[in-house]
Parts: C-alpha cells; sequence; structure tokens
C-alpha cells in the first residue's frame, strides 16, 4: 500500500508539494488501519515515513535528512501517522463490538418476545434450551415445587442428564451464580443461575455449556444473567396467571358450594320445621290429648329439633371446614354474647344453675358475635348434658398474655382423661357409646370458630371434678368511646 | 277492642308450616288468611287490611325484603318474619327495611304465640302507648321522665335515657343496632355498634337485676335488641 502510494506519488512529484504528498501516505495509514487493524496500520506507518525519507526528501534515494526542517515533517508525519493508525483501529473495533453487541441485544430481544408469549412454564423451558441451544450450550429450567424441591421441567430431562440438586438448592437459596467447570471427559461447565424475578427467585437455570468458551467467562456470566432474568420474569408471570386463574375457579367453586349449602339447609329445615310446629301445635291442643299421646307428640317436636340441630352442625361444619368462613368481627361486650347463649339455650338448660361470673374489667373484645355465641352455647350445652341435673355450671373469663381467657366448667365428671385434645376432632365423643345425644360435632365447630379468631381452645379437668373448656380470644386495641360531657347528664327525677 | 278477632295474613310457601301457623294462630282467636306466594300475600294484605303479617323470608316468586318495602309503603300492620338460620344478614335487611320482629326456624307454639301477642298488643294500643312502664322493681314514668328502682331515683345520662325510651317505645319490637344508633345517636354514629353495646351494658347494670343475664333488655346476637316485658 505504501509502495504502491509512493509509486503512485514518485511521478508527481514535481507537481505536488512534499506536504501534500505527506497528506497521501497519512491517507494510506489511515486505510491499512481501517482495514488490517493495528499491527499493519502501525508498520504502515512506520513504512510510509521511512519511504517519504527515501523517496522525497532532499537529498533523496537516501535515509539522510538534508534540512533540519525536513527531520521536523518526517518526525510529525510518523506521530501522526502512528495515532492515527490507534484511533482508526480502535475506531474499527468498536464498531465490531457493537455489531456483536447488537446480535446479542437483537437475540436476547427475540429471547424476550418468545418468553412474552409462553403460555407454559415447559414453553419457557423449550424456548431457554433453544436459546442455549444457538449460543452453543444447552439449558433446563428448575422450578421449586411446594416443599421447595427443584425439579425439571419441560421435556428437557434429556440434555442434563443429571444435575446436582444441591448446587441448584444453593443457588436458588443464596441467589447467586454456582459455576461447576467440570473437569470430566466432556469438557462441560455447568452454571447454576438463579431466576431472581421482581418478588422472588423463582427457580434456577442450569446451563450447560462447551468449555472452550470460559475464555469469555465474564461476557458468559453477564449473558447468564441476561437470559436468567427473562426466563425469571416470565415464569413470575406465569405463576400470577395461575394465581389469578386459581382465585377465580376457587371463587366460582366458593359460589357454588355456598347455595348448595344454602340450598340444603333451606331444604332440610323446611320440613323439620314443619314437624317441630305440627307436633308442638299436637301438644298444647285443646282438648288436651290423651297422656301418651301427649308424650309422644312432645318426643317428636324434641327428636325433629335436635335433628335440626345437627343438620344446623353439619352445615356449620362443612362450611367452617372449607376453611371460608371469615369471622364478621366487631367490638363485643363479651358478657353480652355470654348472657345470649345463655337465653338461646334457655329450655334445655333447665335444671342446671348457669353462673356468669366474669371480671367488670373485660374490655370490648373483636370478634364476631353469632360465631362466638355458637362456641359458648356448644360449650354450655356439653356442661349441661354431661353433668348431674341441679349442679352448677360458671362461665368465667380472665385476661392474661394479651388474650381473653374464657372457661366453661361444669360439675360432672369431667373428660376421659388423656383424651382433652382428642374431643375437638370431629366425630369425636367423649364416650363413643354415651346415651347422651350428639354426634361430636360441637367442639370441632368450636375449635374452627375460635381458630378462625386468632384464638386457640383446650379441655381439662378440674379437681376433685368437672370439665374445664377454655378459649383465648386475642385483645386488640378497642375503639374510643367518646364520652357524654357531664354537663349533659340530668338526674332522672324531677321533684 | 273495636274488632275481637285480630286479622292475621300467613305467607309462606310451605303447606304444612302455613297449616301449623294457621291452627297456633286460631287458637289464640286470630281470624287466618292463608297466602302461598308473595303477589298473593300482598293481594291478601291489601283486601284484608290485617292487623299483622307473618312472612316467610324464602318465597318461590319475590324477595321477602322487596316485599316488606311493597308493603310499607302503604301499610303499617306488623310483620313476623320466618327465617333459615342461613340468613342471618337477610334478617337484619328485613328488621331495617321494616320488619318488626322474626322467628328462626325451626321454632315452637310458644314462641310464635309469644311473639303474635306483643306484636298484636302493641298493634291495637297504637301509637299513644302509656307513660307509665314498670318492669321487675323498675317503674318509668316517661312524660316526667322519671326513673325509679325499688322506689329510689335512677341517674341516667341523656344518652341512657333516650335509648330507654327507644326500647320502652317498641316493646316486643327487635331494634336493630342500626336503628338504635340513628334514634338514639344521630346518623354520623351508623357505623359505631359498639356505642350501642356499652350503653346498653350500662343500662342493664342500673336496671336489671342480674345484668349478665338481663330478663327484659334482651339481646338478638348479630342483629340488635328486644324489650320484652
Amino acid at each position: 500500500m505504501c509502495i504502491g502510494t509512493a509509486a503512485l506519488t514518485s511521478p508527481l512529484q514535481d507537481y505536488l508539494d512534499l506536504a501534500n504528498t505527506v497528506m497521501l501516505f497519512l491517507l494510506a495509514v489511515l486505510l491499512v488501519a481501517l482495514r488490517a487493524g493495528r499491527g499493519p496500520a502501525i508498520f504502515a506507518a512506520i513504512a510510509s515515513v521511512l519511504l517519504f525519507d527515501f523517496l522525497f526528501v532532499p537529498p533523496r534515494f537516501s535515509l539522510a535528512v538534508g534540512d533540519v526542517q525536513y527531520g521536523i515533517t518526517l518526525g510529525v508525519m510518523l506521530a501522526v501517522a502512528l495515532v492515527t493508525a490507534q484511533l482508526a483501529t480502535g475506531m474499527g473495533r468498536q464498531a465490531e463490538v457493537a455489531a456483536r453487541r447488537e446480535r446479542e441485544t437483537r437475540s436476547f430481544y427475540e429471547l424476550a418476545r418468545d418468553l412474552a408469549g409462553a403460555v407454559s412454564t415447559e414453553q419457557v423451558a423449550a424456548i431457554a434450551e433453544q436459546f442455549m441451544h444457538a449460543a452453543g450450550g444447552h439449558a433446563t429450567l428448575l422450578l421449586p415445587d411446594t416443599s421447595d424441591v427443584l425439579s425439571v421441567t419441560g421435556d428437557g430431562a434429556g440434555e442434563v442428564a443429571h444435575f446436582e440438586q444441591r448446587l441448584a438448592l444453593v443457588a436458588y437459596r443464596k441467589g447467586e451464580i454456582v459455576a461447576v467447570n467440570a473437569l470430566d471427559d466432556a469438557g462441560h461447565s455447568v452454571s447454576y443461575v438463579p431466576l431472581k424475578a421482581p418478588m422472588r427467585t423463582r427457580g434456577v437455570l442450569v446451563v450447560t455449556a462447551e468449555r472452550r468458551s470460559r475464555s469469555s467467562h465474564e461476557p458468559m456470566d453477564a449473558m447468564l444473567s441476561t437470559v436468567a432474568s427473562l426466563v425469571a420474569i416470565a415464569v413470575e408471570r406465569l405463576h400470577y396467571v395461575d394465581v389469578a386463574n386459581n382465585a377465580q375457579m376457587e371463587m366460582a367453586s366458593e359460589r357454588l358450594r355456598t347455595s348448595i349449602l344454602s340450598a340444603l339447609s333451606h331444604d332440610l329445615r323446611t320440613p323439620l320445621t314443619a314437624i317441630v310446629g305440627l307436633a308442638d301445635s299436637l301438644t298444647v291442643q285443646k282438648p288436651p290429648l290423651p297422656e301418651a299421646a301427649h308424650e309422644t307428640a312432645a318426643a317428636i317436636r324434641d327428636q325433629a329439633a335436635r335433628l335440626s340441630s345437627m343438620v344446623t352442625n353439619l352445615l356449620d361444619m362443612a362450611r367452617l371446614a372449607a376453611g371460608n368462613v371469615k369471622p364478621r368481627k366487631e367490638w363485643q361486650v363479651l358478657e353480652e354474647v355470654a348472657g345470649a347463649a345463655v337465653q338461646l339455650l334457655g329450655r334445655s338448660l333447665a335444671g342446671h344453675r348457669v353462673a356468669i361470673e366474669l371480671p367488670l374489667a373485660i374490655p370490648l373484645i373483636e370478634f364476631d358475635a353469632i360465631l362466638i355465641e355458637r362456641v359458648l352455647c356448644n360449650l354450655i350445652e356439653n356442661a349441661a348434658k354431661y353433668s348431674a341435673p341441679g349442679s352448677a355450671i360458671t362461665i368465667g373469663a380472665r385476661l392474661e398474655g394479651g388474650f381473653a381467657h374464657v372457661s366453661v366448667t361444669d360439675e360432672g365428671p369431667g373428660f376421659p382423661e388423656g383424651r382433652q385434645e382428642e374431643v375437638f376432632e370431629m366425630f369425636v365423643r367423649g364416650e363413643p357409646e354415651s346415651s347422651a345425644p350428639g354426634a361430636g360435632l360441637g367442639l370441632a365447630i368450636s375449635r374452627s370458630i375460635v381458630e378462625a379468631h386468632g384464638g386457640t381452645i383446650h379441655a381439662r379437668n378440674q379437681a376433685p371434678r368437672g370439665a374445664q373448656v377454655t378459649f383465648t380470644l386475642p385483645l386488640g386495641t378497642p375503639p374510643e368511646i367518646a364520652e357524654e360531657p357531664e354537663t349533659d347528664s340530668w338526674e332522672a327525677q324531677r321533684g | 277492642m273495636a274488632d275481637p278477632l285480630p286479622c292475621v295474613v300467613v305467607v309462606e310457601d310451605d303447606r304444612q308450616i302455613r297449616r301449623f301457623v294457621r291452627s297456633t294462630l286460631e287458637a289464640e282467636g286470630c281470624k287466618v288468611f292463608e297466602a302461598e306466594t308473595g303477589q298473593q300475600g300482598l293481594v291478601e294484605a291489601g283486601t284484608r287490611k290485617p292487623d299483622l303479617v307473618v312472612l316467610d323470608l324464602g318465597l318461590p316468586d319475590i324477595d321477602g325484603i322487596d316485599f316488606i318495602r311493597d308493603l310499607r309503603s302503604w301499610s303499617e300492620a306488623p310483620i313476623i318474619v320466618l327465617s333459615a338460620r342461613s340468613t342471618e344478614a337477610d334478617k337484619v335487611t328485613a328488621l331495617d327495611t321494616g320488619a318488626d320482629d322474626y322467628l328462626a326456624k325451626p321454632f315452637g307454639v310458644a314462641e310464635l304465640v309469644a311473639r303474635v301477642r306483643a306484636l298484636l298488643r302493641r298493634h291495637s294500643r297504637g301509637s299513644e302507648g302509656s307513660a307509665h312502664v314498670s318492669f321487675g322493681d323498675v317503674t318509668v314514668d316517661l312524660s316526667r321522665r322519671s326513673v325509679l328502682r325499688e322506689g329510689q331515683p335512677v341517674h341516667l345520662t341523656a344518652v341512657e335515657y333516650r335509648l330507654l325510651a327507644q326500647l320502652l317505645g317498641n316493646v316486643g319490637k327487635v331494634l336493630t343496632h342500626r336503628h338504635l344508633l340513628r334514634e338514639v345517636w344521630g346518623p354520623s354514629f351508623v357505623e359505631s355498634n359498639h356505642y350501642v353495646r356499652i350503653y346498653v351494658a350500662r343500662l342493664r347494670r342500673k336496671l336489671e337485676a342480674d345484668p349478665a343475664q338481663p330478663r327484659y333488655i334482651l339481646t338478638e346476637t348479630g342483629v340488635g335488641y328486644r324489650f320484652q316485658l
């Protein structure tokens, strides 16, 4: 190139200034730098200076320099040529890097686009594998199950025959890339890349690559992180799609269950209401029935009423067991709910002395009055059922450790020793063959209700006799009560 | 009494329940008219001008709440609602819409009779009411705003007195939390049910022999209160 330039310029030397000849040589160096890179460019720079000196600088055809002026020309020419070579090759490399970046960005873009269209994690796994395949490796997607065990998703199982669950878990838990440069025959390096999504780590991408790519380890890692975050976002998106779908399905089945339960409740209760009512009207008939018939009518009424309360229990248990009873909590006066429970039981408590002994200092407690009334009814009813008529049933309460401990105590024989916890299971009764009526649902319902309120329920025996069931309700911060200004109050009596 | 036989319309779709309610009410000396559907019930109520309506909330044709709203637009007759347990929320809505009382299914003769008597008594007495009310060892003179317990004056705050007056003015009727808040505290308190509970507890302490097991100011859990003589 330089020689070409020299050959081209030498015939023109009579017409060209020396300065312009220098320019032509510099142009040649620039072209070499752009085309051939750094080494040849430096060589061309030096060669140009030498040729210029040899051919054009007087005395011509010698490397000697006649005038000091030309020494400066040569020096500047060399410097400019070298700098030009340097800059031009740098530019060329940058262009190359830019081109590679563009290719990468393009492939990431395509990956992102493909992932955005994925509708299942299997598809995500396939897309990741496809991408890594193009980059000369393999990718396997590991997703955790509910107990955080990572397993292969998609049909990529064949590609990575074995991966180390342990290493994958380290990557998953710590959220860091774990790279293994195995020394096996295949010479593969395996990287466990955590899938860090905005909300949490969603899984691990196992990438197997040929070891030749190890030289460019740094950009490889950066590339893996990018791929991993794209995959992670896709997996998270699918996760939330799943969550939304499940929520919708749950709502639909919830609605169905509720409507079945209330239809069932209505259909069962209607005939029971008729039986209770008709039998009851026989007992009050005038003129009164013969005594035997009267007794029969009363028995029919009582049995139907019991059947009805069992139906209620079963339906309530179905609701509670489905876990979708949300207590409608309001700030309640415990004494009032205890009193209402006793009042509700009314007739069935005949013969028992029920005492409500609550300390005056009990604050308002936030709970669902209907549900807690239910619990109290169940406990009082049980107490009445399993203790002798005439004995006392006491409803008490104390405050301790941020909870109100509400207890119902009787003077009966107590729970069978060692079975105090079992009685809270469904269909478990203290004495299986007991003549006392019931299906063993009362305490199970009570426990579900109390637990839905964030409390606990326990049974224990009192010394020397008697059973006590205690449940707790969390104490909150009761709302302020704006007291009436004292000036508004007045003596009710006037004169 | 102007009319010796009070007239009752029973709106209930189940024939057997209707039969039992009818026989119970007739034993009480009522004239009973039955309706199987809501539409029919409204027609019966329009023609018979009843002293009381017994209404099943789960009617096949129209919503019980709509029935009450419709009836209330032209009739003051007390309404007893029959409700299944699954309709707790409907019960409150029914009462807030204008029903006077409710009975949870299944119910017995005694319960039905007690409710019917209380409402008929109140209805026949009309709105003038009696200035003197006595229960237990308490005597209230509404005209003189005096409350005596065992002959001794009882100190009530203004709110407590207003609450007591509401209860006494609606003997036998279930008053919802919402109703009491509106009438005693004013419309801005409608979401503060705990006020009612606290003041009812205070009233019971001052007027009931056993405030924990009241005999007169009764709790209707999840619904409201009822003053029972």
